[in-house]
Formats: C-alpha cells, sequence, structure tokens
C-alpha cells in the first residue's frame, strides 16, 4: 500500500517538475538566427528515396543533385546538399525529416516534400524552424489557401490549373461523350481525378470513376469493366511504368482506347503506348541539360524529377541572393523573403517562375502532348 | 552441450569418481546447465546486481530527463521522442506477444485507430476540440474495444493461423482509411490535417520538449501498470498460457477470456501510442501505420526480450538509435556508427587479446599496403574524394582505395563483399581471423565507395544485417530469459 | 439416439461453411445476373493466371513452413531475385526487342537462370541466417527472416536502382491470343504461364509424392528427431526443401514478368504477403493446399476488382478472406493438429 502510495507521489511530483522545467524557454527561434554564408551553403532535399515511392524520389534527388553539382562547377561558392528520406507514404518519416532539418541551423531552405499529405504534415515542423520549402510536385490546390504563406512554395501548377486544361482538350478536340477516370488511390491522383470529373459533369460528359491501388500490376479484371463504348480513359497516375503496363493490356484485350495521363506519367522512355495523351508543362525535350543528364544517368532523362531541378535553383538562387545582401552573413527569415521574390524568366519546365502571394508559381500552364506510333511526343494543345 | 557445474560440492549427492565424464545422478543435463551459466554471470551483472533496483531506476530515469538539455529540438524528436514512442508501442505490443504468446500482426492498426480517433476528436475536420484528459481515455477505451472484437477470433484461430487473421486485419484498416473512406471520415490518402496540440486541463503541450516530458510520464506510468498487472493473477495466468496453453486450460484459467483480455490491453496502449502521436506530428496520414511500422516495434520486442519490460524499453532505444543515427541527413555520424558497428562486432566475436590485436593491426597494414600499390599502379585509382569525411578524412584518404571514377566496380565488390561474409562463417580459427583481414578492408572499401553515397538505402541494409546479427548472437534478446520451448 | 446426435453434431459443424458458401454463390450469381456470363469468365481465367503465380510463391511458405515450422518473411525477396536474373538473362542476350537467341530457348534459358539463382540463394539464406537458430524461441528466425528481407530488398535497390525494369512481353511475344466468343480473351502468354505453373506443380508433387528425397522431406516434416534416428541427414534435406521451394518463388518471379511487365525492387514484399496468405489461407503445410490457396486468393481478388469499385475491392478481400478463415480455422486443407500432452 505504502509503496503504492509513493508510487504514484513519485509521479505525480515528477509532473510537477517536467512542467515546470519545459515551461523554461528552449533555444532561440531557428529562423532568426543569423548564419554566416562562407563558401559552401548547405540546402536540404527531402524526397521518398526509399520505400515503395522511391523510384520517384530518386528522380527527384538526382536532379536536384545534378543542379547543385552543375552550379559548384561553375560558381566559386559552393552549394552542399543534406538529403532526407520522406519515405513516403509513411508520414512519420518526412516529419522526422522535418524536424531534423529544422534543426540543422546550416541548412536554410528546403527543396521538397514530394507528396501534398508530406506538406500537410510538415508545415509546422518547418514553419516553426522559419524555413522555406520549395516542393516539385506537390499539386492539391488546397495547400495554397493562405495558411503556409510566404513558407510553402510550389514550382508546378496545381490541380485547378491542371484540370481544366484537361477537361477542355477532351471536350473541345476529343469530343468525347464518355471518360473513364481511373486515379491510383495516392493523394496526388485522388486530387486531380476529383478535378477533372467535376468539369466533365459541368459539361454533361458521361463519366464513370474507379480506381486501382499504385502497387496493382494486374489490370486485367478493371480493363474488363471498361466499356468499348468509352472514348478516352483518364489516368492521373505517378508511375509512368504502370501506365504503359495498363496500355499495353488494354490493347492486349483489344480494347483500342487513347488514354490520357497526367504530368505525373511525361516519360518518352517508359510510357510510349501509341495514340495517348499527356498534359506536361511546356518542356523543351531536345534541351542540352536534358540530354546531359540523361547520359550522366544511364540514359535516362527521368522527367519526373525535372521541378525539383528547377525547385533546386530557386533555392539556390535565393540563397545567393540573401547571403549578398547581407554580407556575408544571413538568416532563414531572409532567405525565405527572396524565395518569395524569386524571378525566373526561363527554367528547364518551360514557363517563368515567379510566385504569387500564396506560393503557387505565377504564369504556369500546361500543355498536351500527343504520342505518336514510334513513342515520339509531340505538342499538340 | 551441458556445461558441468563449476562446483561439484554445490550438489546434495556426492560426486563419483568418474564425475567428470557423465552427467550428475539425479540432476538432468538441462538443469545442470543452467546452473552453470547461473554461476557464470558476467562482472558488470553481477555489480549491476548489488545496485538496488529503486536506485537503477532513479539512476535511468534522471538520464531521461536530462537528455532535452543535451540535444537540440530536431534531435530529441528523432532520437528522444520516437524512441519513447516507439518503447510504448514495444510494450502494449509485449502484452500479447511476450506475455499471452499470441502472434498479432496487425497490431498497428490500432495504433492508426488511435490516431484516426484522436485526429477526428480534435480537430477542425467536425470542429471537435475535445481536451486530452476527455479524449485520451475514450480513445483509448475505444481502441480496446476494437481489440476485444479482433480478440474474438482467438478463439477459434490458433498460432500463424491467428497471425494471418490479424495480418488481414491490419491491411484492411489501411485499406479502409486510405480508399474505402466513406462519407470522406478519414480523409483518403490526405488524412486529417491539422490535428490540435494535446491540451491537458487547460495546459496546451506545444514544443516537442514538452512532448518528451509527457511521453516519458507515460511510459513510465503504462511500465509501472504493467509491472502490476504481471504479478496479478492475470499476468501469471497470461504467463501460463504463454508457457503451454493446454496446460493452462486444465487448470482452469479461462484461456479465451485471457486471450481476448490480452489484445484489449495491447490495443488500449497501442491507442495511447497513437492519440500522442496524432498530436505531435500535427496531422495524419494512412501511411504512418503500414507493415514497416510493424515489423519496427516486432523487431523492437524481440530485440528487447519477449516479456521483459525494461528489455522492450532498451530495444527501442537500441532499434531507434541506430536506425537515427545511420540517417542520410546526418552522413558523418552515419560513419561512426558504422565503423564503431564494425569494431564492436570484431571485438565481441574474436577473442582472446592477441588474435584481435593481431587482425587489427593487420587490417591497417593491409590497408595502407593496398593503398599504395594502387596509387603506384594508377594515380586516378587513389584520386577520389572522401564523402563527409569530417574528422576522419585523413585518415579515410589513406587508407582506403577511392578510385575517380568508380564506375561498377563498386557494385561488384559489394556482390563480393556479401559472398565473403558468408564463406567467412564457414572458417574456423586462425583461417577466420587470417581470411578476416582484406573482408574488412572489403568493407571499407564497399562503404567509402558506394553505401555512402545513398546513406538513405545503406541505413536499411545495415539495419537488415544487424537485425540478422543480433538474433544469431542473441536469440532470446537482450533481456529475455532463454527458454525451453515445449513443442 | 447416438445416431442422431452424431448427425446433427456434423450438421452443426458444417453449418458455417454451408451457410458461407452459399452466400459467396448468392453474391457470385446475382452479379452474374447483373452482369453476364462473359465477364464471369473473363474474370475468372485473369483469377486463374493470377492465382498460378500466387500458388507457385505459396509453395515455397508451405514447404519450408512444413519443415521448419518457420514462416519465412524472405521469400518474396527470393521472388523478387529471380525476377531480376530472368531480366539480366533477357537483357544479356539482346533484350525483348532484339533477341539473339530463338524466343524458346530465351524463355528456357531464363527461367533456368532464375530457378537456380533463387534456389542457391536460398540455399544460402537458411544456411546462414536460420540454421544457428534452429534451438532458439520460434520468434527469433521470424525477426531474422525480416532482416533478410530487408537486406535483399534494399541491396536490389542499391545496386539496381529504383527504376521499374520491364521484360516487355508484348514485344518479345505478341499480343496473340485465345478468343471465346466476342469479348473473352486470354493471351498465349497467360495460357502458357498457367501450364507452366500447373507443370511445375505436377513435378513438385511427383517429387514430394514418390522420390526418395520427398520422402524425407515428408518424414523431416512430420518429426524431425525420429527422421535423424532413421538415418535422414536432417541438414541436407532442409536444403533440399529450401532449393526447391526458392526454385519455384525463382520462376514465379520470371512467370511475373512474362505476363505482368513490370518487376522493381519492392516487388517481393507485397507478393510475399500474397503468397503467405495463399498458403495460409490453403492450410499451411499442406501443398495441395497452397495450390488452392494461391487459386481461391487470385481468384477473390480478381471478382472483387472487377464486381466493386477498386476503393472498395481491397477491403472486400480482406473481408472475405477473415470470415474464410473463421470459417475454417485451419485454412482449406489444413489438418487439425492433434496436440500430444
Amino acid at each position: 500500500m505504502l509503496k503504492r502510495v509513493s508510487l504514484i507521489a513519485s509521479v505525480a511530483a515528477f509532473a510537477a517538475l517536467a512542467i515546470v522545467v519545459s515551461a523554461v524557454a528552449g533555444p532561440t527561434s531557428a529562423a532568426a538566427k543569423t548564419v554566416t554564408c562562407g563558401s559552401t551553403r548547405t540546402i536540404g532535399v527531402a524526397a521518398p528515396i526509399t520505400g515503395a515511392a522511391a523510384s520517384l524520389g530518386s528522380q527527384q534527388l538526382g536532379w536536384a543533385q545534378f543542379y547543385v553539382t552543375g552550379w559548384n562547377k561553375s560558381h566559386k561558392t559552393k552549394y552542399k546538399i543534406v538529403q532526407g528520406d520522406t519515405q513516403l507514404p509513411n508520414a512519420a518519416e518526412a516529419i522526422k525529416v522535418a524536424q531534423r532539418f529544422g534543426s540543422n541551423s546550416k541548412i536554410l531552405v528546403v527543396v521538397g516534400p514530394a507528396g501534398s499529405q508530406e506538406i500537410q504534415d510538415t508545415t509546422a515542423a518547418l514553419r516553426n524552424a522559419g524555413l522555406a520549402f520549395i516542393s516539385g510536385s506537390a499539386t492539391r490546390t488546397s495547400l495554397t489557401d493562405g495558411s503556409r504563406k510566404g513558407y510553402f512554395f510550389r514550382v508546378v501548377p496545381n490541380d485547378d490549373q491542371q484540370a481544366p486544361a484537361v477537361a477542355n482538350y477532351i471536350t473541345a478536340n476529343l469530343k468525347s461523350d464518355h471518360v473513364f477516370i481511373i486515379d491510383d488511390q495516392e493523394s496526388y491522383s485522388q486530387g486531380l481525378a476529383d478535378g477533372v470529373q467535376k468539369l466533365l459533369d459541368a459539361k454533361n460528359v458521361k463519366t464513370t470513376r474507379d480506381s486501382v491501388s499504385q502497387t496493382a500490376s494486374d489490370f486485367s479484371s478493371l480493363i474488363a469493366k471498361i466499356p468499348s463504348s468509352t472514348k478516352v480513359i483518364y489516368i492521373p497516375w505517378q508511375l509512368s511504368a504502370k501506365a504503359q503496363l495498363f496500355g499495353q493490356q488494354l490493347k492486349g484485350a483489344g480494347k483500342n482506347i487513347p488514354l490520357f495521363g497526367s504530368d505525373g506519367l511525361f516519360d518518352p522512355d517508359n510510357f510510349t503506348i501509341a495514340g495517348s495523351y499527356d498534359s506536361f508543362f511546356p518542356v523543351n525535350v531536345t534541351s542540352a541539360t536534358i540530354k546531359a543528364y540523361a547520359s550522366a544517368h544511364g540514359g535516362k532523362p527521368d522527367y519526373f524529377g525535372v521541378p525539383s531541378y528547377v525547385a533546386a535553383q530557386v533555392a539556390v538562387n535565393a540563397v545567393e541572393k540573401a547571403c549578398k545582401t547581407g554580407k556575408g552573413k544571413t538568416t532563414r527569415t531572409a532567405v525565405r523573403k527572396a524565395v518569395a521574390s524569386t524571378k525566373l524568366t526561363a527554367t528547364l519546365l518551360g514557363i517563368p517562375v515567379s510566385f504569387t502571394a500564396n506560393g503557387d508559381v505565377s504564369g504556369g500552364g500546361f500543355s498536351i502532348y500527343k504520342i505518336g506510333s514510334d513513342g515520339e511526343y509531340s505538342k499538340v494543345g | 552441450m551441458s556445461d558441468f557445474p563449476n562446483n561439484p560440492e554445490d550438489t546434495k549427492v556426492p560426486a563419483p569418481p568418474d564425475a567428470g565424464d557423465r552427467p550428475r545422478v539425479g540432476v538432468d543435463e538441462w538443469v545442470a546447465s543452467v546452473e552453470g551459466r547461473r554461476a557464470d554471470r558476467s562482472l558488470v551483472l553481477r555489480a549491476r546486481g548489488r545496485v538496488p533496483a529503486p536506485a537503477q531506476l532513479v539512476v535511468v530515469v534522471a538520464a531521461v530527463c536530462a537528455l532535452p538539455f543535451l540535444l537540440n529540438s530536431g534531435d530529441l524528436f528523432v532520437y528522444g521522442l520516437f524512441t519513447l514512442l516507439y518503447a510504448l508501442l514495444g510494450l502494449g505490443l509485449n502484452v500479447v506477444v511476450g506475455f499471452a504468446g499470441l502472434l498479432d500482426l496487425g497490431y498497428v492498426a490500432f495504433y492508426g485507430i488511435g490516431a484516426y480517433g484522436y485526429a477526428l476528436l480534435a480537430s477542425p475536420k467536425y470542429d471537435l476540440h475535445w481536451q486530452a484528459e476527455l479524449a485520451i481515455p475514450v480513445v483509448m477505451v475505444g481502441t480496446a474495444l476494437i481489440g476485444l472484437i479482433l480478440g474474438f477470433t482467438s478463439r477459434r484461430l490458433l498460432g500463424d493461423y491467428l497471425a494471418i487473421v490479424t495480418l488481414f486485419f491490419g491491411q484492411a484498416f489501411v485499406v479502409f482509411v486510405n480508399n474505402a473512406n466513406p462519407h470522406n471520415i478519414t480523409g483518403g490518402a490526405n488524412g486529417i490535417a491539422p490535428t490540435d496540440p494535446l491540451s491537458i486541463f487547460g495546459y496546451k503541450l506545444t514544443t516537442t520538449r514538452q512532448y518528451y516530458y509527457f511521453l516519458v510520464i507515460a511510459v513510465l506510468v503504462v511500465m509501472a501498470g504493467l509491472w502490476s498487472l504481471l504479478r496479478s493473477r492475470t499476468g501469471r495466468a497470461w504467463q501460463a498460457l504463454r508457457e503451454d496453453p493446454l496446460a493452462a486450460e486444465m487448470m482452469g484459467t479461462p484461456v479465451n477470456r485471457l486471450k481476448i483480455l490480452a489484445f484489449a490491453f495491447g490495443a488500449g496502449i497501442a491507442g495511447l501510442a497513437g492519440v500522442i502521436f496524432a498530436a505531435v506530428s500535427t496531422g495524419i496520414a494512412p501511411g504512418a501505420f503500414d507493415t514497416s511500422v510493424l515489423i519496427t516495434i516486432y523487431a523492437i520486442v524481440i530485440l528487447g526480450g519477449t516479456g521483459s519490460l525494461v528489455g522492450v524499453v532498451l530495444g527501442a532505444v537500441v532499434i531507434n538509435v541506430t536506425y537515427e543515427a545511420l540517417s542520410p541527413s546526418s552522413p558523418s555520424t552515419g560513419r561512426w556508427v558504422f565503423y564503431l558497428a564494425l569494431l564492436i562486432a570484431v571485438l565481441g566475436r574474436i577473442r582472446p587479446w592477441p588474435k584481435l590485436a593481431a587482425v587489427v593491426a593487420g587490417t591497417a597494414a593491409f590497408g595502407f599496403a593496398v593503398h599504395a600499390i594502387a596509387g603506384a599502379v594508377s594515380s586516378s585509382a587513389t584520386a577520389g574524394p572522401v564523402t563527409e569525411g569530417g574528422s576522419l578524412t585523413g585518415f579515410i584518404k589513406h587508407w582506403v582505395v577511392i578510385p575517380e571514377h568508380p564506375g561498377s566496380a563498386a557494385k561488384y565488390a559489394y556482390v563480393g563483399l556479401v559472398v565473403a561474409v558468408v564463406a567467412l562463417t564457414r572458417l574456423s580459427g586462425w583461417s577466420r581471423a587470417i581470411a578476416l583481414v582484406p573482408v574488412l578492408y572489403l568493407t571499407a572499401f564497399v562503404w567509402e565507395n558506394l553505401l555512402i553515397e545513398q546513406p538513405a538505402v545503406a541505413r536499411l541494409i545495415i539495419f537488415g544485417a544487424l537485425l540478422i546479427a543480433i538474433m544469431q548472437v542473441r536469440p532470446q534478446g537482450l533481456l529475455g530469459t532463454s527458454r525451453v520451448e515445449i513443442v | 439416439m447416438r445416431e442422431n446426435q452424431r448427425v446433427s453434431d456434423s450438421v452443426r459443424r458444417a453449418l458455417p461453411g454451408f451457410l458461407a458458401a452459399a452466400g459467396a454463390v448468392a453474391l457470385l450469381g446475382f452479379e452474374i445476373a447483373d452482369k453476364g456470363w462473359a465477364f464471369f469468365f473473363q474474370i475468372t481465367l485473369n483469377g486463374i493466371t493470377l492465382g498460378a503465380v500466387y500458388a507457385l510463391i505459396a509453395l515455397g511458405y508451405t514447404m519450408i513452413y512444413g519443415i521448419l515450422k518457420l514462416l519465412n518473411f524472405a521469400h518474396g525477396d527470393v521472388y523478387m531475385v529471380g525476377a531480376f536474373i530472368g531480366y539480366g538473362v533477357l537483357t544479356s542476350l539482346g533484350g525483348p526487342l532484339n533477341p539473339s537467341v530463338p524466343v524458346w530457348l530465351l524463355i528456357v534459358l531464363m527461367f533456368g537462370a532464375a530457378m537456380l539463382g533463387s534456389g542457391l540463394l536460398g540455399v544460402a539464406i537458411e544456411r546462414f541466417a536460420y540454421r544457428p537458430l534452429r534451438a532458439a524461441p520460434r520468434i527469433a528466425p521470424l525477426i531474422s527472416a525480416l532482416g533478410v528481407s530487408f537486406f535483399l530488398q534494399n541491396s536490389a535497390l542499391l545496386l539496381f536502382g529504383a527504376s521499374y525494369r520491364s521484360y516487355d512481353p508484348f514485344s518479345l511475344l505478341g499480343f496473340g491470343g485465345a478468343h471465346f466468343g466476342s469479348s473473352v480473351f486470354i493471351s498465349w502468354i497467360r495460357i502458357g504461364v498457367v501450364i507452366g505453373a500447373i507443370a511445375l506443380m505436377l513435378a513438385l508433387i511427383f517429387l514430394v509424392g514418390r522420390t526418395q528425397v520427398g520422402k524425407a522431406m515428408r518424414a523431416v516434416s512430420f518429426d524431425r528427431e525420429a527422421a535423424a534416428m532413421m538415418g535422414i541427414d536432417v541438414d541436407r534435406v532442409i536444403a533440399a526443401t529450401f532449393f526447391i521451394g526458392s526454385a519455384l518463388a525463382g520462376a514465379a518471379g520470371v512467370m511475373f514478368g512474362l505476363v505482368f511487365s513490370q518487376i522493381f525492387h519492392f516487388m517481393g514484399f507485397l507478393a510475399g504477403l500474397k503468397g503467405f496468405t495463399a498458403a495460409v489461407v490453403g492450410g499451411i503445410g499442406s501443398i495441395p493446399g497452397a495450390m488452392l490457396g494461391g487459386l481461391i486468393v487470385g481468384l477473390v481478388e480478381q471478382y472483387a476488382q472487377g464486381y466493386l469499385n477498386g476503393n472498395w475491392s481491397d477491403l472486400f478481400v480482406f473481408a472475405i478472406l477473415i470470415v474464410f478463415m473463421l470459417v475454417r480455422p485451419n485454412g482449406l486443407l489444413g489438418t487439425r493438429a492433434i496436440t500430444k500432452v
């Protein structure tokens, strides 16, 4: 009995002590801390390097590293990347990465994270640390509703810009009256599919909605469900390899229905179903940069990561600007301001990059590409 | 196999003249070996045995509380907070696996149910903002009830069949939350964000430090509760159930009720962990509750020793600290951990001292020799830069061969290394010690040329290798007892 | 009186199974009435193909469980390695667009290399990760298996990179197939895979039932100590079991590549879960059970995907399987273990 009482008493005393101690102010906010710029500056790159989405994260990391290596070769100031493995869709890892980046006083800006749900979950940690985070792939429209103003930026246009481009093309050029929409049960895909479905319904186009897991490889029953009267199948997926597989299985089942993909599927190496369409940024596929990247990476241009290249460009240039105005010393707040005032007239994405107040890229647009019989992508809209 | 007891005088039966050749009369082999092992305890354990338990507890708790003053906020989050969260989860799983002996592969679903329960009760989604002192008990009880329902399946299913049904349940939860999502109750792939911080009687927990102390209190309370539960009638009944279900049933213990109770308790603790996780991470998504988390929790429980409370916490510390130390965000820490682990492995397996010194010296000399030869053959063979060298750069540059253009040599070296390590286990004695020298150097070569370039992947490879190695060295876990299983 | 009691007892025991089966037939019947027979046949054929691949993986699980009472979680990754070995052979012999040897020879070589490689890998894993733990509590090899799984998966990621590799079977083998009626179609590749899987399974049944090695395997799985006393080299038999089970997984990997085209480092984890499910549903430890279990899991998956919306299909699969396990707690063909007191 006495043991139990003393146990409870000690726990209560301990709790009181803990409250007192934790009320003691912690270290000063990292946002305002002055960092010496030095000759080597650090940026953080958060991407899903391992796990189910490794094929996407490795592309993003690769392109970010490519930009930094290229910069280091031609500039006196050098940049270093600290990697963070967010293991999409495991949001807990993304939060850990955000916390680590926040406490690493050398990191001045973050490229990433990749997923919309990751942005949601890491906002608090990154904002408390005062870091700006520039994503190359989080497209959910609600992320720029103003609650992340000044902290979150994205170099890719959001779903509210991509969905109308797709819906307009489907109704105007393809004149389809029955569209089958399949999402891959991920946040990115669901957002786009919802957007396009809403727009098509408003234009009185019949839509059927279904979904398939991103890890599925057998689409045969799904294909059997698709009626032959379907004019277009819209697949806003992230994995081009799966889209290719789907297209081949569709053809194998004898249904020659054109596919319509989204920006995640732009991949002239993997997704080459003749007669398909894809919406993507107006990238110049013959650019020297892309060729250089491809030759350094076994011939693969990894288009999914190109926005991360531009994000790294924004990040590095912002740090340069902040360090110059601060004359060798800067704070994360200053870097954030520099990011917000970014003005790049031409980027690898084919669109100029400057940010609205809420963090969206202003003036972004989508082009529609068609895949020819030889697998070549040509811009049609 | 039987270690002969050191002191034959300990036995009551006088030792026969040929006592050295056969087991003692009246005592079977296994009992004799246990006695031998008990007398053989190491210096550290005997010293620990002399310090009274409450003093040990105070020292440990004081060290744990001092941690926030030694680490910055981010490190405290990944090293301190998550370790405690995993320890809490491990304690809950320990009730099901360690106390009651049931293989529950759907445990992580309760973690998720707790998190989503809190997120629904304390977030802008349905504009409910329940206080923690109300939300925590409600969510814990709710999760425990669901655990109870799952426990009902254990009435019909045994062993591995129970495992698979619980696995289905765990998978079904993630699928339900991510895809099915009726009336958008769970937010689908986007989850629910933001969630309110824990608000206890009006006092809001906002900083990492506050959550850390809250978790320390939670872990201590749960440990105390489980400790007294283990010593109660229910605890003893669980142990009987674990050791031999048939005999327990014969003795009249209500086996089915105990199984269901174990599920409920484990689920309740997981629910608590889920609530804290939801509050700490300000937002939850379905991906945080899938199989990789389950594997981590199982590794913690088994590594720490099933059935041992302190062992589970220790297991959480070992696994999480190693995992985070190898994080790609801090590659220089990773290098230290890697080389230290290598050193510990070598130290632990090679005795006596002369052989160990010979191996270490031999590896160093071998390395310098190979480096010199490679440098003489071609200057580009050693011209590559040391990645993230930190304080060890000088040493590594002159010891490890880092070619300027490694190409795929590093990948072949990796495959060769795996084969070499497997082959090494077939050797023994001095031939093993001699073969160890080039293998150690090859390990350093592969690390510096391949693994450090891809730290995220290297972390998981090392983690996997660590699990295999620890199981070989200590299959009963750190603080588990080597039990004899009745088959 | 006794007669009646026995009859009513057996009726009571069979009742849940009967009800569940009746419910399943009713559900299917409703869907057939709604969507037609052709659709039903199509997805049944799809289910059989998928089921064949799952069955091969499940066989490996079941064999290893039968002999060691160990759930070998690294089995799925052995399957992944087999798929990659097959891919390696394919690309080194010219690739799917331009093979330098006749196609049939290429396929034989792919299978041969994958089965051999996977088999050897399985033996190495057993020797290195499981044999030292034979005397340990049963849960220790489980963690060791998980460690091996992590290791293999991420080694593949390290060595081959994260991008998907494609067998591109349509370029290699074309789009041809058999048509039934106007809307039911199955490609030659799928037919080939099913036939190949059945052939392998028959070979296995022959091996286990009629050869010396098979007899030894059955003896060791029944009672290891007695088998050792009878002069059977237990270590060698266990190694042989691992070899055969892993070789089957390697063959399944190549088949997967040929039918579904894409392989990547994480595929073993997912397929391993399905294979494990199939093995347990069929009754773990029973070889015909693993085959039936694979078939059941494949069919249930395809029916769910075909008849339900994608958002609910996975959940439905789990619900069906949970109900199945509750109705038949020892799996379909698992024997109710007689516990010796």
